[in-house]
């Protein structure tokens, strides 16, 4: 009896996740009356939806951009992250704590703040409307997060572990990259969908940077689906919406098994 | 070796930077010229013309090649500021009056009185050129205006006795009298999506002379008095005294609020005349809808508030996209912009062509007519107004409509609010 009533609450906390998955689902598959009528469920579920969204906004494009400055950014940031991390969570100076500081105070600033130095800066170096550009802005604002987190692993890593590497001749590098990285896949593969998942997202700052239409990314695309005065073309919208996330699904079905089996892992040696 | 890496880092830092190119895009003066515009078209028939237009431009002027773009309504404003800042704005830029003045008195857009025909100047009423106009520079081209009009569901009406107005205007009294004699249990009189509400209440706060503001650019100081207090007032009487508005629908977006309408839970709703076109694509069989006269207190007037194409002071091509401006200015074009859109041409030529091409069906000639009472707003002239809106109105007025504030706090917060807003 106690198994099932566990079993019922896990039910309904699944479903309560899906539910806004389900209810894109159910929009994205009404007809344009059941839009303005009907209830969760469509009556006679149709496609047109998805032909408009795709017809409309050229959706494979904006993935495909999407995709490439995700990776690019997801790239940067581990290589940048992991031995800036390592050296704030290992070595103890003054600069640790006012980077720490730092770290934080750089995620209170509103968007808007910082958008324009960065949108002068890029214009200097002809990276506005440029893929590379928008990289460099999102890793610049998944950074001082994925130092954060990746600080927590480190920490959580035995420092008997490098010091034996140490004793056997290896040096800072050597340790980072043979002995700390290995052991931090889970935390490294945590910060990756993390960081994945905010540049996949991210609007504003793409839509500042880019004005050449083959270059615009998913989240742009979406939001011409969206007019004046809160009008939305929900059907579309729902169809376009759903199609963005499956790759970001298929990104965690992939990463997913990668980061059970390393926290797994990390428990046996722990 | 760490040592070694931090240098060889620095190096390649060095050298990237060195050899990046740096400074503005400059015109190299080879090929044709490349127009940027960024337009806002939102619905498909309209994003299908707009396509059309410039397709058509660029096969009449190899010399003159547009590029179009596709801007959001939502991000319009802080995209320009960042743009604007960074000398990199769109050559012709799709947006709203009551946004690009700002930007005007900034000194941001170029003046295109000089460049805009006697014809395209004279189809357009001086009212709707006054809200494109900042210091004596015409700004803007104005192309399509919205009014908000109020939808029946004659079959309601009908069965509960309100005679369906013929007359060219409907007055917030009769209103209210039909929203009662509709109220049942089951369905509300009015419904009204005023989750957004300062923009509805400054325009049909004209009708009662509400000016909201006196002067213009940085020396515009607010006035809040009964005037214009009226319209939130007569709402929430309508909705917590009368109860013949549905108050959960003052919290919900236009277009939530015509679910419910479509769905028989309201006898009227008060929304923006494009909502037309979603009620005439997706009313269930049956269901009898229209467009009722203009709404009038002590006038019909509501704030013209006219979609613009401007062009950036520092685009190194003013003159061409002047033209292209010119070009999308032709009636036919901006009554093929406005059919799709379902939004009233600012010219009257292009409003001909519209009433032509619908022959006046589903609410397009109440809606034409209700164009005559657009007019320019004291609002549209003040230079913290876009400020004043988000952070004060919007919230101030959300509360009084939630009934969580009483008027007196409503007048207080709004007029207490412009001082916080404006340094005064």
């Amino acid at each position: 009896m106690r198994r099932a009533l566990q079993y019922l609450a896990l039910a309904c906390y699944v479903a309560f996740l899906g539910f806004p998955l389900l209810w894109l689902l159910g929009t994205a598959l009404k007809d344009r009356g059941e839009l303005a009528t009907g209830g969760l469920v469509p009556l006679s579920p149709t496609f047109e939806n998805f032909g408009d969204a795709v017809r409309r906004a050229d959706l494979v494009t904006a993935a495909g951009n999407s995709l490439v400055v995700a990776l690019g950014t997801t790239a940067l940031v581990l290589v940048l992250a992991l031995p800036a991390a390592y050296a704030l969570a290992r070595f103890r100076t003054r600069l640790k704590v006012a980077a720490n500081a730092w770290v934080l105070v750089s995620q209170v600033f509103p968007v808007i703040l910082v958008v324009l130095p960065l949108f002068l800066i890029l214009r200097q170096f002809r990276l506005v409307d440029s893929l590379v550009g928008l990289t460099l802005v999102h890793a610049v604002y998944a950074l001082p997060f994925a130092l954060w987190m990746l600080q927590g692993y480190i920490s959580a890593i035995p420092r008997d572990v490098e010091e034996a590497g140490v004793v056997d001749g290896a040096g800072r590098v050597r340790v980072l990259v043979s002995i700390v990285a290995p052991l931090l896949a889970p935390g490294l593969v945590a910060t990756a969908m993390f960081t994945m998942i905010s540049s996949w997202n991210e609007f504003f700052f793409a839509l500042v940077l880019i004005q050449d239409p083959a270059k615009v990314t998913l989240p742009l695309t979406l939001a011409r689906f969206v007019g004046a005065e809160g009008q939305v073309q929900l059907g579309a919208l729902a169809a376009g919406a759903l199609l963005a996330t499956v790759p970001s699904l298929l990104f965690f079905a992939a990463i997913q098994r990668r980061l059970v089996s390393g926290l797994l892992s990390g428990a046996v040696k722990g | 070796m760490l040592r070694r890496l931090g240098l060889t880092a620095a190096a390649v830092l060095l050298a990237g930077c060195a050899t990046a190119p740096v400074g503005p895009d400059v015109d190299d003066g080879a090929g044709p010229i490349t127009l940027r515009f960024q337009s806002l078209a939102f619905q498909e028939p309209s994003v299908a013309a707009t396509e059309r237009i410039v397709t058509a431009w660029n096969a009449e002027h190899p010399d003159v090649q547009v590029q179009l773009t596709q801007g959001t309504w939502d991000a319009v404003h802080d995209q320009l500021v960042t743009q604007f800042q960074g000398g990199t704005a769109p050559d012709v830029i799709h947006d709203e009056s009551a946004d690009i003045a700002g930007f005007a008195r900034q000194g941001y857009l170029a003046d295109l009185g000089p460049h805009l025909s006697g014809e395209t100047r004279s189809g357009v009423p001086q009212g709707v050129w006054d809200a494109v106009t900042v210091d004596g520079k015409v700004v803007a081209a104005p192309t399509l205006l919205q009014s908000y009009v109020v939808f029946a569901n004659t079959t309601v009406l009908e069965q509960a006795g309100v005679t369906i107005p013929t007359s060219p205007t409907w007055t917030w009294d009769e209103l209210a009298d039909a929203a009662r004699r509709t109220t049942s249990p089951e369905r509300a009189g009015l419904g009204w999506g005023l989750r957004q509400p300062t923009a509805t209440v400054m325009s049909l706060g004209l009708g009662f002379g509400g000016r909201f503001f006196t002067g213009s650019g940085d020396t515009a100081a607010v006035q809040v008095g009964d005037a214009e207090l009226e319209v939130p007032r007569r709402i929430h009487e309508m909705a917590y005294t009368d109860r013949s508005l549905d108050p959960t629908s003052l919290t919900q977006s236009g277009s939530d609020v015509i679910t419910g309408f479509l769905a028989g839970r309201y006898a009227m709703v008060v929304a923006g005349s494009y909502v037309a076109q979603q009620l005439a694509e997706a009313a269930p069989p049956g269901f009898a809808w229209r467009v009722l006269p203009a709404l009038a207190g002590t006038s019909p007037n509501q704030a013209a508030n006219p979609q613009t194409l401007s062009v950036p002071a520092d685009s190194p091509h003013v003159e061409q996209a002047a033209e292209f401006i010119e070009f999308v200015m032709r009636p036919d074009n901006v009554a093929a912009l406005a059919q799709g859109e379902w939004l009233i041409p600012a010219s009257q030529p292009a409003r001909d062509a519209v009433e032509a091409a619908t022959g006046g069906q589903n609410g397009w000639e109440p809606t034409l007519d209700g164009a005559q009472y657009l007019t320019t707003a004291p609002f549209q002239a003040v230079a913290d107004y876009p400020q004043w809106k988000d952070q004060i109105a919007t919230p101030a007025l959300q509360r009084y409509l939630g009934n969580q504030s009483d008027l007196p706090t409503l007048q207080r917060e709004l007029t207490e609010g412009w001082a916080q807003v404006a340094g005064g």
